[in-house]
Formats: structure tokens, C-alpha cells, sequence
């Protein structure tokens, strides 16, 4: 009898609906969204042996810093690595390894707040929860992609929607969680971690357990699958075969320039407004510099509303754009990603010179949509190029370049702006240049979509190479 | 369609949205506290 977690049982009985696969997707992408949130523990942690101010012991925000940056690592590494293997056994075995990964990370982080090691918070949701985060990333992503063959985009765009919005609901649940557990001798991140490791871990169980598999080849009774178009295959490429096309480094650029750029500017986005604008965003005169402690506050208020503004439409661009790519088609919506994105990253400091606040803000709102959508439109462009069968591994090698633009993008903002400030620029203008350089990286993306095309005949798999993959990866219906 | 088919397919439909209110509830919740944050940028 095949065990609980093979695909095997996964198999969708006649007649199931379609739509309960998102949300299963949902529940484990909206928990390891939370990566993103990760920030709000640092200030708290930052004064965990003092409590009330930081003891010379405690450490520091930028160390802490350090375990985001290692999670998005291993969240590439992961999906490139185990890619093969979630495919092989299906999403809800990779599901529940996710889920152990991600809410225990958090438990062995809640032993390094308690042993006040920052090794064990490194491992726990730096390493740990990295590997969570990867498999559980590509896990619903072959799924859907076979339950929605009419809608590709719109069904990966709300899962990867979900990844966005993780922070959204794990920031201010963590900080009433903070509030509720502190005590004059514990700052409450200990008790936090083991509690929202626990609230994930069962999330992300249902999730797992919320996946269904459609028979091969399954359609929507009410669809017919167009016309053979040049960009979407039918057939299908190995993962294997794969990664050695230019089409995949191609794309692999794609989604590193568009991440790179994006990252670079959430970066700068809300100490820019703040500087850029400085008084003027509470009607009085001078720069950032010139003005009182309160009135620097009170600009820092407006700082943190546009960062939230900025998430909201991060979000919205995943499942906005990913759903129109359904229409457009993949080349054309990163056509617009980067044109529009070049236009809009050169136009950013003019608005600040303009003194134009809303049109600054309309500006880094549609950069945002854009930033989020190409997170959201590449499975599906994977899919038109690579087929399906291997769309989940592909997408998880895919994922290394997000891990390169993790580092990317903040070492090219910070650098660029230090460099420019080294040379006397004032902090206002500053930014201009980044922008520019950010444009470029826009540049080099357009050209590598541009330069996409259908991959070669010799590289798809021949129906008996299929048959052996089917056979392996235990997939219903695939015995001769 | 009998009309065991039918009140099969209602009963899959009202899972189906029980399956997104548990999570679109959250998500909500999430948008609404993110929205309470972003109108300090308006006022």
C-alpha cells in the first residue's frame, strides 16, 4: 500500500475541484512568506540580554540581519538541489519536509534565543528554514501548473502572491505575540518563535495535505487547448537538458536583472522619499537634516506608510500581472516589465527634482507591480518553454539567480551610494545615479527576453524517454 | 445531472470556499493592518 505521503494517494478522485489547490498553495506560501517579515525580531533581539537598552553582550542588528540573507541563499540552493526530487515525489511529501524545516528552524531558533547562540539562529531560519523555504516555494508549483493548463500564470500568480503576503499577516501577528509574552526579564522572541513555529508547522501540514494530483494530460471539460503557438510547447525537456539551454540562462538573467533592480529599490525606497522630500512631506522647510527630532519622526511615520504602500502593491503585481500574462503571453509581459521598468527607474529622480511626492510614489507603486510580477510570470514562461513534466525542478535551478540577486541588488545600492557620497554628492542626490545603474540592469534584462526562443528540437524528451520519467515519478496512468 | 450530482457539486463548492476563507481571512487581516499603516502616507 502506497504510504501517506506518496503520490500515489494524492491521485484527485473524479469530479474534484480544482480550486481547493490554491489554497492549499496559499496555506504554506502565505507561512513561509514570513521570511520577509523576519526584521521585525532583530530590534527586540537587539537588547535581548538588556531588555530595556542593548547589554555590551547583545547582539547587533546587522549580525541579525545576517540570517535573512543566509535563508534566501538556501532557499535557492534548496530548490536547485531537491528540485528533481520534489518532482519525483510529489508536493506532499515536499510539502511536509517544508514544514518541518520551516516551523522547526523556528524552534531551533527559539534554543538560540533562549542558549543566546546566534549560530543556532543562523541554522534555525537561516539553514533550516532556507531549505523550508525552497521546498516549500517550487512545491505547488508543477501542480498547479497541470491543474490550470487554460490559466498558467493567474494559478502560479496566486501561490507566489501568497509568498508576498506572508509578512503582511507574520509581522503584526509576531509583534502582538511579542507584546503578550515580554516580561521584565524576556523581551517574548523565544516564546514568539516556538508559538509561530507551531502555527506554521500545522499550516503548512494542511497545505501538504490539501494537494491534489490531476490524471496526465488533464484538461477543463470546457477547454480546448489552442492552436500550436510557437512559444508555448506541448512537449516536454528534462530537467537535466534543461539547465544546458540558452533559453533557461536567458530567462535565469531575466529574473535576476528584474530581482536585482526591484530589491535595490525596496532597499532605498522609503530613505529616499524621506530625503529626497524631507520637510516638505509635513509642509515645513529644509531638508531631512535640518529638521527637529519630532518632526524627523513624523516623516519617518510617512517613511513606513509608504514601505507598507509599496508591499501592498508588490503583492497586487503578482497576481495582476501573472493573470495577464494568460493573455499577453510571457515575452510580451517581461517586454513591458522592462520597458516600462527602464522608463520608470529614470524617471524616479526627476520626480524628486519635480518635487512632485505623488508622482514619486505612482512611480515606485508600478515599479513594485512589476517587481512582484516577474517573481509571479516566470513559472508559467518555464512551463510555455520547458512543457510541464519537469516545470517545478526547472523552476527551482531558476531560483539561483534570485539568490544571486539577493546579494545584487543591496551590495550594488549600498556601494553606489557610499561612492557617490565619498565624492561629496549630497545624500538627496545620491540616489540618482543608483536609479540609473538600476535602469541599466533593466537593460540587460530586456535584451536576454528579447533574445528568447523556442528551444530546439533535439532537446525535448521522445515519448519513451517520457514514459520512463512518468514511470519513475509514480505518476498515474503511465504504465504502457 | 441527477440530483446526487448536484448536491455533490454544491457540497464541493461550499468546501472550496471554506478552504479559501481560512486563508483569505488571515490575508485579509494582513492586507487591513498594512492598509492601517499606509494611509500615514496620505494624511
Amino acid at each position: 500500500m502506497p504510504g501517506l505521503l506518496s503520490k500515489e494517494r494524492i491521485s484527485a478522485p473524479p469530479g474534484f475541484n480544482r480550486w481547493l489547490v490554491p489554497p492549499a498553495a496559499l496555506a504554506i506560501h502565505l507561512s513561509i512568506g514570513m521570511a520577509y517579515g523576519l526584521s521585525v525580531f532583530w530590534l527586540p533581539l537587539s537588547h535581548a540580554i538588556g531588555i530595556t537598552a542593548a547589554a555590551p553582550d547583545d547582539w547587533k542588528v546587522s549580525t541579525l540581519g545576517w540570517t535573512f540573507s543566509l535563508g534566501i541563499v538556501f532557499l535557492g540552493l534548496s530548490a536547485a538541489v531537491f528540485g528533481r526530487w520534489v518532482e519525483r515525489e510529489g508536493p506532499r511529501k515536499a510539502g511536509v519536509v517544508a514544514a518541518c524545516c520551516w516551523g522547526g528552524g523556528f524552534l531551533v531558533a527559539a534554543a538560540g534565543v533562549r542558549l543566546h547562540s546566534i549560530w543556532l539562529l543562523y541554522l534555525g531560519l537561516g539553514i533550516i528554514g532556507g531549505c523550508g523555504l525552497g521546498l516549500g516555494y517550487i512545491s505547488p508549483v508543477s501542480t498547479l501548473i497541470k491543474w490550470f493548463p487554460d490559466r498558467r500564470g493567474m494559478a502560479t500568480g496566486m501561490a507566489i502572491m501568497g509568498f508576498g503576503g506572508g509578512a503582511m499577516i507574520g509581522s503584526p501577528l509576531a509583534n502582538l505575540l511579542m507584546n503578550h509574552f515580554k516580561t521584565a526579564t524576556s523581551v517574548g522572541v523565544q516564546e514568539t518563535f516556538v508559538t509561530l513555529g507551531l502555527i506554521y508547522f500545522g499550516a503548512m501540514l494542511a497545505g501538504a495535505f490539501g494537494y491534489r494530483l490531476p490524471p496526465p494530460g488533464w484538461k477543463p471539460a470546457d477547454w480546448t487547448p489552442p492552436l500550436a503557438k510557437t512559444m508555448i510547447t506541448s512537449r516536454q525537456v528534462h530537467v537535466g537538458q534543461a539547465w544546458r539551454t540558452p533559453q533557461f540562462w536567458l530567462l535565469w538573467t531575466v529574473l535576476c536583472m528584474n530581482v536585482s533592480a526591484g530589491i535595490g529599490v525596496i532597499n532605498m525606497a522609503s530613505p529616499m522619499l524621506q530625503e529626497v522630500f524631507g520637510g516638505r512631506l509635513i509642509g515645513a522647510a529644509g531638508t531631512l537634516q535640518d529638521l527637529t527630532g519630532a518632526q524627523k519622526t513624523e516623516v519617518a511615520t510617512i517613511g513606513a506608510g509608504f514601505a507598507a504602500l509599496l508591499s501592498l502593491f508588490n503583492i497586487g503585481g503578482r497576481f495582476c500581472w501573472a493573470s495577464l500574462s494568460d493573455y499577453l503571453g510571457r515575452q510580451r509581459t517581461y517586454v513591458l516589465f522592462f520597458a516600462l521598468g527602464i522608463a520608470l527607474y529614470a524617471l524616479a529622480p526627476h520626480a524628486g527634482r519635480l518635487g512632485s511626492a505623488p508622482l514619486f510614489v505612482g512611480i515606485f507603486c508600478a515599479i513594485l507591480t512589476m517587481y512582484g510580477g516577474g517573481f509571479a510570470t516566470i513559472p508559467a514562461y518555464l512551463a510555455d518553454m520547458f512543457g510541464t513534466q519537469h516545470v517545478g525542478a526547472i523552476h527551482g535551478r531558476l531560483l539561483t539567480a534570485w539568490s544571486t540577486a539577493g546579494v545584487l541588488g543591496p551590495v550594488l545600492v549600498n556601494y553606489i551610494r557610499e561612492y557617490e557620497i565619498g565624492r561629496g554628492v549630497p545624500a538627496a542626490g545620491a540616489y540618482s545615479t543608483t536609479m540609473y545603474i538600476l535602469a541599466g540592469l533593466l537593460v540587460i534584462g530586456f535584451v536576454a527576453n528579447a533574445l528568447v526562443r523556442p528551444v530546439s528540437e533535439r532537446v525535448f524528451m521522445t515519448d519513451d524517454q517520457l514514459a520512463e520519467e512518468r514511470r519513475l515519478a509514480h505518476e498515474a496512468g503511465s504504465r504502457p | 445531472m441527477t440530483g446526487t450530482g448536484r448536491s455533490s457539486e454544491r457540497g464541493s463548492w461550499l468546501v472550496v470556499v471554506v478552504a479559501w476563507a481560512l486563508v483569505g481571512i488571515p490575508l485579509a487581516w494582513g492586507v487591513y493592518r498594512t492598509l492601517q499603516t499606509a494611509v500615514k502616507l496620505f494624511r
